[in-house]
Formats: structure tokens, C-alpha cells, sequence
């Protein structure tokens, strides 16, 4: 994108109808919150099938059909969520899931601060806040990757009723979001250490991290919805 | 007009194949979506005459019941998401940067990744054809159950790898329409002052920013249900089959202003310049272009009346509502024609078969607007008739109309005019042959989606001359072609301003220099070319 | 800066209109020719073209058409006439080249032109809630209880004793849709309520002279009443895509005076306890509908002389069949295919019906006792699928 924006503003030397002010948002930060709408929507649609279906969901108890969530089957694994998950065989595992919340929101303070960095011009801070950011993303989703082994060994899937479906739809579509988001952040670290940035240059960067704040919003979202709102027993 | 006036017609058609491959040049993009949607329009509409054919009288013909279903899922999966969406938006790539004086697209790269991945998720689509059990075929809806695994083949995946590719392509496309539009304005050229053409593509690029992720959604949900065992479409498993239909049309119906808003800003660039006045009423007509875009997004629900899950009243006062606006621009239109002086050139006639046809598709879409009515109307003709009223009698003929009012500024060559009625005419009794007389099938309670119907019935004749005007459809599309064919080479030389035009795309050489301007007039209303051409007295 | 001339023709409208004008007239002389008077052109602009409906809903439905029509048509011919007025009266004149009024708008006919609308559409509105909260109340008495079961492709109705629901009990089942003993049977002038169920896709319960429709959707146990009051066989047709055959998802509505209903009713429901129906398995599985079930017909046919024949993938499995001459015999008929309906109806050379079997929903098997035929080769069909056949061989 930002190569697309300098060669405009090339001609824009050529050519004398192209002469914008410099002042507002950069093309690049225009175009990245425009994206961010767009999947805000896309999540918005997920999010409508998961509070649909989490409202219709029945099953029968001693005969009777009766809403309830999470499906009863699953009930006594994750009965204290967020915090413990406990085993077929009874053993309580830590829940990574809150650990992996506090590391994310943590990643977009300090990608933040990067950006803070790039603007006083201070190209080391802006570096070294980046890079932690991109190993905290790294290790939010192994985190991630380990609560899916402990639920597969449970037994779950995206076929375990619609509880699975939605579960892992949804979180798996942040975690791909985390992983894309992770990626720009390796491209700007990378142009970042060959000294693409400055405090008057640094649309790329901005626009990565509002990407990455988007994603932790959405996990916060999530976390609260899956985790936090209480179920519905019987 | 001293501006452009020394560059020479330049050949229609520069450079090579491989620089068409690789153009990233707004016009020449504008001009790849152009041809590859009407390649499409083309398909679909073969599609469409196969399904006439089988229609025409009763007892299966040609075809079996099972490719019947695919005919018309492709026909309007061609027509809508690789014609008509993408044709506009093409309008909008030529079109929108001239206008606002901008030199390209504010990203070029992305602008040509969002053309080519057109072709790619259209082939995608059109591959179903090749797999066994065929093309996807529950309807351009593709409702579960049906759509799910136990019915229906790899051709329904490949209906939806297309799709998300196509709503990619979309969502970039309005990403960079209005990065463009907000960033890249010539000095002068205030929001205010765009060019009707250049709103109507601002809303739409909202519309798809807004609607068509949550298509890609619903389609990645109804992947997952077909192929990872997800449920949430599937009622055995506590799935919600009416969930798919909320979050589908929750798109789709924004999504039919998308299929229109465009065409509405082409006729509104067509009537002033041949009606020679201002577009009556500019600001209500941008008021009401965006009051459609708002309350589109609370009327989805009105294809779900029959469903018996959804709130009624609420969707029912909304459609009806969305009226209001619409009525506000068929008005302006006619006042400014009102005391005009009308040069019946090819793009004003087409203007006028939008006028004329989709004032009754309009209607008789309120129709649906009245529930119980709905309940009677539903999944009928009547529905067909309404859709191919608004969609081929609004923004097919929208299409034309900008296809002979552009095709000048894009190949520097006007086309023939006599060819260009002859089609108008075929092309005008052909559609109102075709699709009047669904009103007439659809109260007799004929249904739609039915291959085959008893010829007790007494639908035959009808239908019969229903299949009749859609060949004259197809009849049309000969003296087009020739036209086109022709007027590339041999057509008159058009010069910069063929039709005293009012915008800036009428301002620069035809066709226009790589990055459009070497100057642009002084832009102090929203028709700064004819501001230029007459002096500033005579505007007010 | 002057303007350069113009060099296009006028003549443009006025060919193209003489043109649409016409073949307008064609048109309407063939239409004339075809014996389509105005009255009867008239009345297929409105619903089930210009009969009359029958049942007390679709009378208010009628009513709200009607109103809905005459604002549109005339809304129509307003708009519709501005618009050819402009074009024949504002074209430009040969030669004239000076500017028309530059009129850029005007605040107070914005404000007419959308005043006026909003007031239309808003009274539109009212009459159809009105209409709506008419056409969807629920009904207080009657105790005639449907429960309309639509599976691919074929509609089965179930006689309940009492409101639908997890207790409710099926008294007779109809398994044919169509026919003179088929149908969906109603009393006239008492209320009917009606619930919809389908085990596979979503269908559609759509009888066009109720000038109503609704959605059989499966998992949710969709409902409606009314009253028929006029006497009659209606035409029934699922109108919700549901697949390959879905246009031939027909069934028929039988409304019976009171008193023949009531002797029907009751010889359905003796003849229920009788031979309970052929095991409709596949049948409705939503919505806590218990499934019916029931011996096969009874067979009865001498040993050693049944004919098999099985139904796979909508066709049969051996298409040509042989049967002894002169004697009853039996067919043994697997139907394989899950939810579907199929059925053995076998004809003489001439098209007359010899036997009709009753529909089987797959996976079940029924035996059909075929009365005995004449020395012959007799074609057999499918009622439900015109496109499976086969022969039979009598000698
Ligand atoms: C370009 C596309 C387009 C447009 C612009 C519209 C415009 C409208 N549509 Fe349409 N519609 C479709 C495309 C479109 N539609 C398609 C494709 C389907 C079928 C989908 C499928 O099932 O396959 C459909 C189906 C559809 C339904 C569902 C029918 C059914 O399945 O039962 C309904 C129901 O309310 C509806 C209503 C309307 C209304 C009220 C408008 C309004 O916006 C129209 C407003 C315009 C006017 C009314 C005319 C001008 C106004 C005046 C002159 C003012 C005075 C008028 C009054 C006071 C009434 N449409
Ligand atoms: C922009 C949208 C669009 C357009 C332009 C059309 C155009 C046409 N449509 Fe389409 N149609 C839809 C959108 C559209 N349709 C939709 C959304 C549906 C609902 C589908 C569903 O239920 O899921 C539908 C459904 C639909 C049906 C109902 C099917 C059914 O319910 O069973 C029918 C039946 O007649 C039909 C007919 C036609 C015809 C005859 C044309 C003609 O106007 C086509 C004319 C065009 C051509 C003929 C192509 C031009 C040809 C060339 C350039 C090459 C020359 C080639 C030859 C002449 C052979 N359409
Ligand atoms: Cu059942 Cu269509
Ligand atoms: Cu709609």
C-alpha cells in the first residue's frame, strides 16, 4: 500500500491537479480503518450466528427439551472456565485462555509505544516495542494452539454440536486475524531495522497497529462472550 | 475550452496484451471490468435463454430437472455478482477518478487485484459446471439445508470459493473508491460538488464495506457446515436453517442498492447533459442517494416474510419507507427534464427505458412491501418480474446508457447511432415481451424455481411469450456487438467533448492521457465543464 | 465561448417511439386474435387472475391487493405520463442552440414530492398491519387439527386429535396429495389450523386461491388457521425450492360441506384402525412429531408368484417385470430411497389406470395386490416421479 501511495504522489509532482494537502489522515490509515470496518462487519456476522444459536440451543433433559449452554455434555469440562479446565480423567489443567488474554492486551500497549517511538523519530524504541509485540502475538497463539490440543483430547470439535461449531469458528477466525496481524508486524519490523521509518514517515506503521489494536478488540470481545457471560443450566 | 484542446484522438487501443495484463491504470482496469462483466452477461444470459427454452411449454424439453436448477443459479449468479455488480464498479474505476480530477485510484496495485480477481472467482464458480453433480444449484440464495452436504455437490464449494473471492474483490474495490474519493479530490472540487455518478459510487463503496463481509460469513459458515461437520446451519444438530436467511440477506438486500445506486448516477449524468439543464434538486438527490444507503440496511427481513420467524411490522414500515427517497430521485429526474431541451441521442433514450422501467419495478416491488400481500406474491413470478424490472429494466438499461455516453471518452470513437436505436427498440419490446407477463403468471400462482408445469395450468401461453421476448433479448445483443466491433475502427472521431458534457472526464483528451489532466478547468459548481464552456453568467 | 453545432439528428425518439408504438398495437391485435377480451386482460392483473378466493384470510388479502393496486396503477399512470410528456414535448428543435432555463431546483416541491409519498406509504402501512394482524390471528374454535408434514418431495397430511404439539395423537394419516382419494381433505365454514413440519429442507405450504403461503421449515414448527367457505378442489404447490422435483410437489385441498367432511373423517379414521398405514419412516422427525407406525399392508397374495421390484435413486431397479396372466398377483415393492415418496401405478396400452399403489416413504417396503390383467405389456410409473417407468410383461 505504501508503495502505491508514493508512486502517486510521484506523479503528483508531475502533474499539478494532484496537489493535496498534507494535512489529515495518510492514504495508507485511511484505507487500513476502512479494512478494519469491513472486518468488524465480517466478525459482526459470526458473532450474530454464535448469540443465535447460543439462544436456541435445546436439548433433552429427563425427557423434557429445555435451553441450556454450554451443551451438557460439556458442562462438567468447562465448568470453571476461564480459569481451570478439568479432564476426562478429573485432572485440572490451567486454563491458558486468561493468561493469553492478558498477553494480548499487553501487545497492543507496547505496540503502541512503538508507535509513540516512530514519531519522536526514537527508531530504536520503535523497534524494540515492535519486536516484543511480535513475540507476544507469537506466543498468544501458542497458547492458543495448546487450549485446542487440551479440548481436542476432550474430545471436541468443530462437530461437537453447535457449541463446538461456533466456538471453534470464532476463535479460530480471531487466531487466523492474530496470525495475519503478525505478519505485517514481521514486514514493518523488517523494513523498520532497514530504516524505512521516520517521524514524518511511518503510515505503515500506524496502520499495523491499528490492525493489531482491531484484533485485540475483537479478543477482548470474544473472551467476555465465550468465557465470561455465565451459561445457562437446566 | 482552451484545456485539452491540443491532444490529437489518440488510438482506442494502446500498448499490448501484456500491458492490459499488467495495467494498473484506473481506465484501462475500468475498461477489463467492462469487458469481462458483459463476458459474463453474456453467459448468463445464455443460461437465461436455456431456462426460457425449457419454460416455453410444458413437459421437460431439453433438459432435466436437475440441470434446470443449476441454469438458473448460474444465470443469476453470472448476472448479479460477475455482471452487474462488477460492471458498475467498472463504471465507477473509469469514471470516478476523471471526475474528481484525480489522477488514478489512490491505490493502482490493489485496484488491478480487485479486477483480476474477478475472472478467477467467476472461473471458480463456472468450474462447478465440470463437477460431478454439477453446478450449485439451490438458488443464486443458496438456502441450507439444501445448499448443505447432504444435498448437493462439489460445485455448490466451488460456488463459494468464487463467491468470497468476488466479495474480496468488492470489499477492496470500495476501500479504494473511497480512500480516492475522500483523498484525492482536485482543488475546488468539493463533496458538493462531485459529480452524482461519483456519490452514488461513495454510498455504494459504503454499502459493500458495510454488507458484503458479512456474506463472506455467511459463506465461510456454510463451508464449515459442508465440509468440517460444523452445524450451524442444520436443524438435526440445533443449528438455525432461517439463521443463513438473516445473515444472507442482511447482504443481499444492500446489496440490491449496490446493483442499482451506480446505474441511478449514470442516468443522472445522462439527463442533464441531454436535457441540456442542471440535475434538478442536486443536494435532495445526494440526501436521498444516502437515505436509500441507510434504511437499506433495515429491510432484509422483507425477504423472509413467509418464514414465519422474523418481526413483521417492523421490516414492513422500513421497505415501505425506502420508497420515499427513491420517489425524491424518480422526481428530480423528470423536473430535470422538465422545460429541457432533449437530444434523443442513444444514451438518453436508454435513460429513458430506465425511467419508464424501473418506475414499475419499483412498484411492484411495493407490492411485496404490503406483508399479507407478500404472503400471496412470495416465490411467485410476480417476484421474478419485480427483480428483472428493477435489475435489467433499472441498471441493465442504466448500463447501456453509460456504455454509449462513455464509449467515446474510452475509445476516442463514437458509435453508430442507427445501430444504437435499433438495439434500444429490440431490446426494449424483447424485455417488456419477457417479463410483463410474470405479473400476470405469478397472480395466477404460478411459482418460481419450477422446472416444469402441468399444462393444465393454463400458463402455457404466457410463458410461451415470455421465451419469445427473451430471444429478442438475445436478438438485441447482435446489432450491440456490431456496433461496438465497427465503431472501434471505423466509428467517427469523437473528440475531447462529443456531448457537451458538464464533468471532468469531459475536460481532457478522448481517450484521456495516462494520469487523466495536464489542467483542469476551474471547478466552482458541480458542472465545472459547462461552467467553462458558457462563462460563469449563464449558470444561475 | 460559442458553441459548436450540434450535429445529431433529432429523429431519434420519434423513430423508436413509432416503433414501440407499433408493436404495442401488434401485440394488442394478437392478443384480440387470441381471444383475449379486455375484461379477461383486466382481471389477470389481479391475484389468481380475477377468481374469486376462498377462505376468509385470503378476502382481507384480496382487499389490501385491491387498494394496493389502485394507488400503484395509479402512481403508474401519474409518473409514468410526466415522463412520456417530457420526452415528446421538450425535444430540441432543429437549429436551436440557446440554452433552456438553468433551474437547479426548488425547496418547496422537494418538499411536496416527498410529503405526499411518505403520507401514501405510511396509510399503505396501516392497512397492511390491519390486514396482516386479520390475515395471522389465530382462529379461537374448531377442532380440526393438520399437521402438514412436507418431505422431498411429497406432502403428507396428518389428522390430529387435538392442537399440535408433544401429546398430540395421529388419528388418520393421508399419505396421497393428490387425488380423489388424496388430498388435503377440510370441512367449509369451520376454522382449520394447520401446523407445518419437514424432516429434510425447507418447503412451502402454498395454496394459491388462500392467496397465502408459509415456510415448512424444518426445526421449527411453523403454524396458521382459517376458514374455507367455499366448497372446491384447490390447487396446492410447494413453493420453496427444495430440489430437483420441487415443481412437482403438488397436493390438492379438498373442502367438503360439513357433513360429507364429517362421513369422510370417519370412514378415514375406521379405516385407520383397520390396516394402520404403510411405516411412512424417514417421515417427520422434528418438532417432537411421534412417528406413526404400522404394519405394512397386508400382503394376502398367493406364495410364490410375488413380482420384486425396488425403487434406488429415483428409478426402478428392474424395468421390465413379468406377471402371470388372468390372476391377481403381488408385487413386492422396496422403496430404498430415504425420505422420498414413491409408488407403483400401472396402465393399459391405452393410458387407463389399471392399479395404483400407495405411496411408500423410503426406506419401507409394501406389498401391492394387483387385481388380475389380460395377456399384455402394460407401462408403469412412478405418480410422484413422471420419470420413473418401466414395463410390465403379463402373459
Ligand atoms: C436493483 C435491485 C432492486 C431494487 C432497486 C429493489 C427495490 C425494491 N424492492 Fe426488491 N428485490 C430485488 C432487487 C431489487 N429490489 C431482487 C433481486 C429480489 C428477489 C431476490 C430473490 O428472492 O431472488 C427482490 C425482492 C423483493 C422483495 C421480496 C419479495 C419476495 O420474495 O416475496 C421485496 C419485498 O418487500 C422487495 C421490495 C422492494 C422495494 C419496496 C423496493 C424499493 O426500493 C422500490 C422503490 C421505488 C419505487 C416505489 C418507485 C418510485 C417511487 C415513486 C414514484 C414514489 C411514489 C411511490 C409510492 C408512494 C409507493 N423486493
Ligand atoms: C442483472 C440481473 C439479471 C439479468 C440481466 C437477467 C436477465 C434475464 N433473466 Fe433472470 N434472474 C435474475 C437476474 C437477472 N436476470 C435473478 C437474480 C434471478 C433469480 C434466480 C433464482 O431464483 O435463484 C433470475 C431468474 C430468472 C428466471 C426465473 C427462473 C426460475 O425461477 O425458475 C427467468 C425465467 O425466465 C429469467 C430469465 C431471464 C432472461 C430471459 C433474461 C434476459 O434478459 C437475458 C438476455 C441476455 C442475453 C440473451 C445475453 C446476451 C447475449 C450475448 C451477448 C451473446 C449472444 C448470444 C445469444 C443470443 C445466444 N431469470
Ligand atoms: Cu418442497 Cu419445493
Ligand atoms: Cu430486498
Amino acid at each position: 500500500m505504501t508503495s502505491d501511495a508514493a508512486a502517486l504522489t510521484t506523479h503528483g509532482e508531475t502533474h499539478d491537479a494532484t496537489e493535496h494537502g498534507a494535512a489529515g489522515l495518510g492514504n495508507p490509515v485511511l484505507g487500513m480503518l476502512l479494512f478494519i470496518t469491513s472486518e468488524v462487519m465480517f466478525f459482526a456476522g459470526l458473532f450474530a450466528a454464535y448469540f443465535s444459536i447460543r439462544a436456541s440451543y435445546q436439548e433433552l433433559v429427563n425427557g423434557q427439551l429445555v435451553h441450556l449452554w454450554p451443551p451438557a455434555q460439556f458442562a462438567d469440562t468447562l465448568k470453571a472456565l476461564p480459569f481451570v479446565i478439568t479432564t476426562s480423567e478429573g485432572h485440572t489443567v490451567l486454563n491458558v485462555i486468561l493468561p493469553a488474554t492478558l498477553i494480548l492486551i499487553a501487545s497492543s500497549f507496547t505496540c503502541q509505544l512503538g508507535v509513540n517511538a516512530i514519531k519522536r523519530d526514537d527508531r530504536t524504541g520503535f523497534l524494540r516495542n515492535f519486536g516484543v509485540t511480535l513475540v507476544l502475538g507469537i506466543l498468544f497463539l501458542l497458547l492458543q494452539a495448546y487450549d485446542y490440543t487440551v479440548l481436542f483430547g476432550e474430545g471436541m470439535g468443530l462437530g461437537s454440536t453447535t457449541f463446538g461449531t461456533t466456538y471453534f469458528t470464532l476463535t479460530g477466525f480471531h487466531g487466523a486475524h492474530v496470525f495475519g496481524g503478525a505478519l505485517m508486524l514481521a514486514v514493518v519490523v523488517y523494513r523498520g531495522m532497514a530504516g524505512q521509518f521516520s517521524a514524518r514517515h511511518h503510515d505503515m506503521v500506524e496502520a499495523t497497529s491499528l490492525y493489531w489494536h482491531f484484533v485485540d478488540i475483537v479478543w477482548i470481545l470474544l473472551f467476555s462472550v465465550l468465557y465470561l457471560l455465565p451459561g445457562v443450566k437446566a | 475550452m482552451a484545456t485539452t484542446a491540443l491532444h490529437p484522438a489518440a488510438p482506442a487501443v494502446r500498448g499490448g496484451l501484456y500491458e492490459w495484463l499488467t495495467t494498473t491504470d484506473h481506465k484501462k482496469i475500468g475498461m477489463l471490468y467492462l469487458v469481462n462483466s458483459l463476458v459474463f452477461f453474456a453467459l448468463g444470459g445464455i443460461l437465461a435463454l436455456v431456462v426460457r427454452l425449457e419454460l416455453a411449454q410444458p413437459g421437460m424439453q431439453f433438459i432435466d430437472e436437475a440441470f434446470y436448477n443449476q441454469a438458473f443459479t448460474m444465470h443469476a449468479s453470472f448476472m448479479l455478482f460477475l455482471f452487474i455488480i462488477p460492471i458498475l464498479a467498472g463504471f465507477g474505476n473509469y469514471a470516478v477518478p476523471l471526475q474528481i480530477g484525480a489522477p488514478d485510484m489512490a491505490f493502482p496495485r490493489i485496484n488491478a487485484l480487485s479486477f483480476w480477481l474477478l475472472p478467477l472467482g467467476g472461473a471458480l464458480m463456472a468450474s462447478g459446471f465440470l463437477a460431478s453433480g454439477g453446478a450449485a444449484a439451490s438458488g443464486w440464495t443458496e438456502y441450507p439445508p439444501l445448499s448443505g452436504p447432504a444435498y448437493h455437490g462439489t460445485g455448490t464449494d466451488l460456488w463459494i470459493m468464487g463467491l468470497v473471492l468476488i466479495g474480496t474483490s468488492s470489499i477492496l474495490g470500495a476501500i479504494n473508491f473511497l480512500v480516492t474519493i475522500f483523498r484525492m479530490r482536485a482543488p475546488g472540487m468539493t463533496l458538493f460538488r462531485m459529480p452524482i455518478l461519483s456519490w452514488t459510487v461513495l454510498v455504494t463503496s459504503v454499502l459493500v464495506l458495510m454488507s458484503t463481509p458479512v456474506l463472506t460469513s455467511a459463506l465461510i459458515m456454510l463451508f464449515i457446515d459442508r465440509n468440517y461437520g460444523g452445524h450451524f446451519f442444520d436443524p438435526a444438530n440445533g443449528g438455525n436453517a432461517v439463521l443463513y436467511q438473516n445473515v444472507f440477506w442482511f447482504y443481499s438486500h444492500p446489496a440490491v442498492y449496490i446493483m442499482v445506486l451506480p446505474a441511478m448516477g449514470i442516468i443522472s449524468e445522462v439527463l442533464p447533459v441531454f436535457s441540456r439543464k442542471p440535475l434538478f434538486g442536486y443536494k435532495a438527490f445526494v440526501f436521498a442517494t444516502v437515505g436509500i444507503g441507510a434504511l437499506g440496511f433495515s429491510v432484509w427481513a422483507h425477504h423472509m416474510f413467509t418464514t414465519g420467524q422474523v418481526f413483521l411490522p417492523f421490516f414492513a414500515l422500513m421497505t415501505f419507507l425506502i420508497a420515499v427517497p427513491t420517489g425524491v430521485k424518480m422526481f428530480n429526474w423528470i423536473a430535470t427534464l422538465w422545460r429541457g431541451k432533449l437530444v434523443f441521442s442513444t444514451p438518453l433514450l436508454f435513460a429513458f427505458g430506465f425511467l419508464t422501467m424501473f418506475l414499475i419495478g419499483g412498484l411492484n416491488g411495493a407490492f411485496s412491501a404490503a406483508v399479507p400481500v407478500d404472503f400471496a406474491l412470495h416465490d411467485t413470478y410476480w417476484v421474478v418480474a419485480h427483480l428483472h424490472y428493477v435489475l435489467f429494466g433499472g441498471s441493465v438499461f442504466g448500463v447501456f446508457a453509460g456504455i454509449y455516453y462513455w464509449f467515446p471518452k474510452m475509445t476516442g470513437r463514437m458509435l453508430n447511432e442507427t445501430l444504437g436505436k435499433l438495439q434500444f427498440v429490440l431490446m426494449f419490446v424483447g424485455f417488456n415481451m419477457t417479463f410483463f407477463p410474470m405479473h400476470q403468471l405469478g397472480l395466477m400462482g404460478m411459482p418460481r424455481r419450477i422446472a416444469d408445469y402441468a399444462s393444465t395450468a393454463g400458463w402455457t401461453e404466457l410463458n410461451t411469450l415470455a421465451t419469445i421476448g427473451g430471444f429478442t433479448i438475445g436478438l438485441s445483443m447482435v446489432p450491440f456487438l456490431w456496433n461496438v466491433m465497427v465503431s472501434l475502427r471505423n466509428g467517427r472521431i469523437a473528440g475531447d467533448d462529443p456531448w457537451e458534457g458538464n464533468t471532468l472526464e469531459w475536460a481532457t483528451s478522448s481517450p484521456p492521457p495516462p494520469y487523466n489532466f495536464d489542467h483542469l478547468p476551474e471547478i466552482r459548481s458541480e458542472r465545472p465543464v459547462f461552467d467553462a464552456r458558457h462563462g460563469r453568467t449563464a449558470t444561475h | 465561448m460559442s458553441l459548436p453545432p450540434r450535429s445529431r439528428a433529432s429523429s431519434g425518439p420519434l423513430i423508436a417511439g413509432t416503433l414501440i408504438v407499433v408493436v404495442i398495437g401488434i401485440a394488442i391485435v394478437a392478443l384480440l386474435a387470441a381471444g383475449i377480451t379486455p375484461q379477461r386482460a383486466w382481471e389477470s392483473f389481479f391475484p389468481v387472475g380475477g377468481q374469486p378466493v376462498v377462505t376468509d384470510r385470503a378476502h382481507a388479502t384480496r382487499s389490501l391487493y385491491d387498494v394496493v393496486f389502485y394507488i400503484a396503477a395509479a402512481i403508474f399512470l401519474l409518473v409514468e405520463g410526466l415522463i412520456i410528456f417530457t420526452a415528446i414535448r421538450y425535444r430540441r428543435k432543429p437549429g436551436d442552440e440557446e440554452l433552456p432555463p438553468q433551474i437547479h431546483g426548488n425547496n418547496l416541491i422537494e418538499i411536496i414530492w416527498t410529503v405526499i409519498p411518505l403520507g401514501i406509504v405510511l396509510f399503505l402501512f396501516v392497512i397492511s398491519w390491519q390486514t396482516l394482524n386479520t390475515v395471522d390471528a389465530k382462529a379461537a374454535t374448531g377442532d380440526v387439527h393438520v399437521r402438514a408434514v412436507a418431505a422431498r418431495f411429497q406432502w403428507k397430511f396428518d389428522y390430529l386429535d387435538g392442537p399440535d404439539g408433544p401429546n398430540a395423537k395421529v388419528v388418520y394419516e393421508q399419505l396421497l396429495p393428490v387425488g380423489d382419494d388424496g388430498g388435503l381433505v377440510l370441512p367449509v365454514g369451520s376454522p382449520v389450523h394447520i401446523t407445518l413440519t419437514s424432516p429434510d429442507v425447507i418447503h412451502a405450504f402454498y395454496v394459491p386461491k388462500f392467496l397465502f403461503k408459509r415456510d415448512v421449515v424444518p426445526g421449527k414448527l411453523n403454524n396458521f388457521d382459517f376458514t374455507v367457505d367455499t366448497p372446491g378442489t384447490y390447487r396446492g404447490q410447494c413453493a420453496e425450492l427444495c430440489g430437483e422435483f420441487h415443481g412437482s410437489m403438488l397436493f390438492e385441498v379438498h373442502a367438503l360441506p360439513q357433513a360429507d367432511f364429517d362421513a369422510w373423517m370417519a370412514a378415514a379414521v375406521k379405516k385407520a384402525q383397520q390396516s394402520p398405514p404403510p411405516p411412512p419412516s424417514g417421515a417427520p422427525a422434528g418438532s417432537g412429531a411421534p412417528a406413526p407406525s404400522g404394519a405394512p399392508a397386508g400382503s394376502g397374495a398367493p406364495a410364490g408368484q410375488a413380482v420384486q421390484e425396488a425403487a434406488h435413486n429415483i428409478a426402478f431397479v428392474n424395468q421390465n417385470l413379468s406377471a402371470p396372466a388372468n390372476t391377481p398377483f403381488a408385487i413386492e415393492f422396496d422403496n430404498q430411497d430415504a425420505g422420498q415418496p414413491h409408488n407403483i401405478e400401472i396402465k393399459d396400452a391405452g393410458g387407463a389406470v389399471k392399479f395404483k399403489g400407495d405411496l411408500v416413504i423410503g426406506p419401507a417396503k409394501a406389498t401391492y395386490d394387483v387385481p388380475a390383467l389380460p395377456a399384455g405389456t402394460y407401462p408403469f410409473v412412478c405418480t410422484v416421479h413422471s420419470n420413473m417407468t418401466g414395463t410390465i410383461t403379463v402373459q
